[in-house]
């Protein structure tokens, strides 16, 4: 439950990967996630797969963390397999219950949850060898432009940080919470949905109550630094493209330039 | 360093949407603190030092009276950027104070936005962590280090900002004994080393008996103020504002009371050693002759 939440969890390691520059890495997974969308026979699944393996290997984080970024969305992942595989009109092959479970239904399941787990472990790789800051820097320099039509990307990128910096207090914050209550009597793991839902409010309002203090603190605290929300800032490790970053684009884009040639010769 | 005369300061409360009345928290306050110095401000919960703190950093303006820092008025706005990096603030919860997601990122707060250069802001963070002895740390995420490290990484955030002075409120209030020593430690290594001054507000007597000069507060008001002995003579004093003395401090005073000869106050449990050796020689060099 609440205590697997596992975003923004950054791995550290010195891997060519974790020093690319942010934005390299996000066109990176877009491009992974467009290539997802573009092919049709699941097989090519099984190479995307092994593409994203091998940078895992590249960037040193463990194969384990591969399971951790799914854990979340297990059960989008079961209903969405469950429900393509029922629904998808087709050649029965198989009758259960009340539900006709059809071949194109297999293939279907199979390659729509398969295409959803790849594009989260992408996302994943992304979380686990870029720096919530670097990610924030990033997205700001990347969506710098909006500035110019006053949508205020600087205030965001840094309210992103903020909202990183504290997932984790605030976790366990709430662990802290529902062990308090939980001996006080409250179930939280054994009981009915409905009342599930009515736990789970009782922690809110500490928890919000909280994170109210907490939040006046710390605007204390960045005041007394210098924070002043206005004015030019600067970065200790201003984002900067290296020739690994340029590398990492050119084969990017082979890659793509790859999968829509496969797509639209429609070769398999 | 910091000259304060006759501060005043009053928080708004509202009763009801619409009743609102004033609330005397600082009456009076007069203080001066030399550069060097290591300043500690004592005294019970309520007794306004959060709020006196405050002031030293332009997060509070007095009400009235002049707060000077560095002779520069906190109630000029053009000096408010000069005095908050001439004065640099640690508070007492460090999970409220870090802001980056790793420990140099976090030390890198204040000089970004004074927007430093990159090379600089490298070398500032480098330079405070060392100082603080988490040099080691600097790519570890602030959540998982111990709170005694949070506390230095808060530490380090401050000096960062190369100020002349820091102001430690309660830095120790949320740690364990050991973790305060080590906190307690890094805080007279720069006041030495480095030659910042330091306030620092706690209310654990055994903390301050190496500060060059100790304030006691009581609601609002200083009552007391001098070097960690005369402080800390006046037992009766720091009872009646229900301050904890040091273990060794009460003994002694106590032992005194008793008729032992003794030369009260003792602040350290060493000083309490030889104070008693003394007595145990004089005594038998009495029975000698
Ligand atoms: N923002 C505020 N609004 C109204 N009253 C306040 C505010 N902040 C503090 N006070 C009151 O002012 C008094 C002094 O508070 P202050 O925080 O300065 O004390 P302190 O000496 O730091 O105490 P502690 O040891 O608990 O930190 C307290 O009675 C407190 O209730
Ligand atoms: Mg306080």
């Amino acid at each position: 439950m609440i205590r697997d939440i596992t975003i923004g969890q950054y791995y550290a390691q010195d891997s060519s990967i974790h020093k690319l520059d942010s934005r390299t890495k996000l066109m990176g997974v877009l491009i992974y996630i467009v290539a997802l969308f573009l092919v049709k026979n699941p097989w090519w699944y099984l190479l995307l797969f092994v593409v994203i393996l091998a940078l895992y290997r590249l960037a040193k984080v463990p194969y384990g963390y591969l399971l951790r970024g799914l854990k979340g969305i297990v059960i989008l992942l079961i209903f969405t397999f469950v429900f393509r595989l029922i629904s998808t009109p087709g050649i029965p092959v198989a009758q259960l219950w009340i539900f006709t479970i059809t071949g194109e239904g297999i293939t279907k399941a199979i390659s729509l949850t398969v295409r959803i787990a790849l594009m989260i472990i992408g996302a994943s790789l992304l979380s686990y060898t870029s720096t919530p800051r670097e990610l924030a820097d990033g997205l700001e320099k990347a969506f710098g432009f909006l500035e110019k039509i006053h949508v205020p990307i600087h205030d965001m990128a840094v309210i992103v940080m903020i909202a990183f910096r504290f997932i984790p207090i605030l976790i366990e914050e709430t662990n802290v919470l529902m062990d308090a209550q939980a001996s006080r009597g409250v179930e939280f793991e054994k009981c009915s949905v409905w009342k599930k839902c009515r736990n789970i409010f009782s922690l809110l309002l500490p928890l919000f109550l909280s994170a109210v203090r907490r939040s006046s603190d710390l605007a204390m605290a960045m005041e007394a630094r210098g924070y002043s929300g206005e004015g030019e800032t600067s970065r200790m490790y201003p984002l900067r493209y290296h020739s690994g970053d340029r590398i990492a684009y050119v084969l990017m884009f082979l890659f793509l330039a790859g999968v829509i040639v496969m797509r639209v010769v429609n070769i398999y | 360093m910091i000259d304060i005369k006759n501060l005043v300061h009053r928080y708004t409360i509202w009763e009801s949407d619409t009743k609102k009345s004033k609330k005397t928290v600082l009456d009076d306050v007069t203080l001066d603190i030399s550069p060097g110095q290591l300043v500690a401000i004592l005294g019970p919960n309520g007794s306004g030092k959060s709020t006196l703190a405050k002031h030293l950093n332009v997060l509070l303006l007095p009400d009235e009276g002049t707060v000077w820092i560095d002779g520069k008025d906190t109630k000029d706005a053009k000096a408010l950027w000069d005095i908050r990096s001439t004065v640099g603030m640690v508070f007492q919860n460090p999970d409220n104070q870090i802001v980056g997601t790793s420990v140099e990122e976090d030390v890198a707060f204040g000089p970004e936005n004074k927007n430093l250069p990159s090379t600089l802001i490298q070398e500032k963070v480098a330079d405070s962590l060392r100082a603080v002895g988490l040099l080691h740390k600097r790519k570890s995420s602030p959540f998982r280090l111990s709170g005694g490290q949070k506390q230095r990484v808060a530490i380090a955030g401050a000096l960062a900002g190369t100020p002349r002075c820091i102001v430690l409120d309660e830095p120790t209030a949320m740690l364990d004994p050991a973790a305060r020593k080590e906190v307690i430690h890094v805080i007279h290594k720069l006041n030495k080393e480095a030659g910042i001054t330091i306030v620092l507000i706690t209310h654990h007597t055994d903390e301050v008996v190496g500060a060059d000069k100790i304030i006691l507060m009581n609601q609002g008001h200083i009552i007391q103020e001098g070097t960690p002995k005369e402080v800390f003579d006046n037992f009766e004093l720091l009872k009646k504002v229900k301050m904890d003395v040091p273990q060794v401090t009460e003994l002694a005073w106590n032992l005194a009371r008793q008729g032992i000869p003794i030369k009260t106050p003792v602040l350290t449990e060493e000083q309490f050693v030889t104070e008693m050796m003394r007595i145990y020689e004089d005594g038998k060099n009495r029975e000698d002759c």
